[in-house]
This record gives C-alpha cells, structure tokens and sequence, in this order.
C-alpha cells in the first residue's frame, strides 16, 4: 500500500520542456542582397583631359555612395531584426 | 477520449478510496474492503496521472499559443522594418544616381567654359600616364583581393 503511495505522490511531479515553437529569422530583402559592381571604372586613352578624369572620379564616386547606402542599410537592417527577434524570444 | 471520462475516473477512484478506508464499517463495504481499496487506489493513481497530464497540456497549449502570438507580431514588424528600410535605400540611390547625373551634366555645360579650367587645358592638354596609372590601379584594387 505504501508504495502505491509512494507512486502515486511521483506521480504529481511535473515534467518540464521548451515551447515547441521554433522562430525563423527573418529573410532579408533581395534589394539589399545586391553585390557592388566588381570593376570601377578607370580611364583610358593618350590624351585624357583634367575633364575626362573628373568625370570618371564622378561616376566612381557615385558607385561608392551607392554601395556604401546599401552596405549601411545591410547593417540597419540586422541590427533592426536581431532587436525584434530577441525581444520576441524574451 | 473526451476529458470528461478521466475525471469520471477521478471521482470514482476518490469515492472508492473514502469507502475502501473510511466507510469499511458498512457491512456490504467491509466484504470486499481490499479489492475496493486496491482497484480504487490503482483507478485513483491513473486518473490523477492523466489529470495532470491533461493540466500540463493546456498549461502548454496557453504557452504556445502566447508564443505564436509574439512570434507573428514580431513577423509583422520585421515586415513594416524591410519595407521602411527598403524605400529609404531606393530613395537614397536614386538621389546619388541623379546627383552623380547633375555633376556629369555641369561638367559637360559649366566646367569646361570654366576660364582657369580652359587655361589649365592648354597648359596641360592630357593628363601625365603616371596618373592615369594610379587613378586605373586604385579602381581596380579589388581584383587583387580576389585573386
């Protein structure tokens, strides 16, 4: 009798395990996915003029600014979903 | 199996239980006292069992449902995050790609009117290889890296 007793107080004991709900980070959008140009452009020729490398400086430039607003959107956007994932796993 | 059966279960298990070991002084009951004590304790254990594994589900259950909450409140401003972020690099490109077009534009129609530009022009008709040289290497360093 006692060790039914015994069984039955074991019994009561609770089990304890995660939340079977798994989070998925999210995806990031494909416009931020999108790889620098490889090759800046460079000038060519024998007879480039002070105009023809300013305007060449302009178009790299304009890479780099282009580049470097997706480069920091990249890192806002981590920083922005890390947040709201940890905050929705607290 | 519908709930309702384990607690059934329970309310006889603790109806046999008070009789097999308080109301053994009944005649009818003190006859089969230990088979009443032993089916009831046994009826008792399992359906205290099952009571709580029943407790513990909906204990669960409450859990998860608070997490898929959470979860789909927090998928709705990951959302809202990648549109705003999103329009703000489309915004932002397309003010460096119009600006970059400006720049090309005055430089084609005012730079080259420019009076010390067009000086400097006739002194210096082509820029020395050398720099060229440098300019072209500084653009293409990153082959470099990848090679």
């Amino acid at each position: 009798m006692k060790y039914l007793l015994i069984l039955l107080v074991a019994m009561l004991s609770a089990c304890s395990t995660v939340v079977p709900v798994t989070a998925k980070f999210p995806d990031i959008p494909e416009r931020l996915l999108e790889k620098c140009p490889f090759k800046l452009k460079t000038v060519e020729g024998e007879t480039v003029t002070i105009i023809d490398l300013t305007k060449t400086v302009t178009v790299n430039y304009e890479t780099y600014h282009t580049c470097a607003v997706k480069n920091d959107a990249f890192i806002e956007w981590y920083n922005i979903q890390k947040h709201i994932f940890e905050e929705a796993g607290k | 199996m519908p709930e309702w059966v384990f607690h059934l279960m329970l309310a006889v298990g603790i109806a046999g239980t008070v009789a097999g070991f308080v109301l053994g002084f009944i005649p009818l009951i003190s006859k089969y006292k230990l088979p009443i004590q032993i089916c009831s304790l046994l009826i008792l254990v399992l359906a205290l069992y099952i009571e709580g594994g029943i407790a513990n589900e909906q204990v669960w259950q409450a859990r998860v449902k608070e997490v898929e909450a959470k979860l789909a409140k927090a998928e709705a401003k990951s959302q809202e995050e990648n549109i705003k972020i999103v329009e703000k690099v489309v915004k932002k490109t397309e003010y460096i790609k119009t600006r970059g077009r400006d720049i090309i534009t005055y430089i084609d129609k005012e730079v080259v009117k420019d009076k010390d530009v067009i000086k400097y022009i006739e002194q210096c008709p082509a820029i020395p290889q050398a720099i060229l040289k440098a300019h072209n290497d500084a653009a293409t360093m990153r082959n470099e890296v990848t090679k």
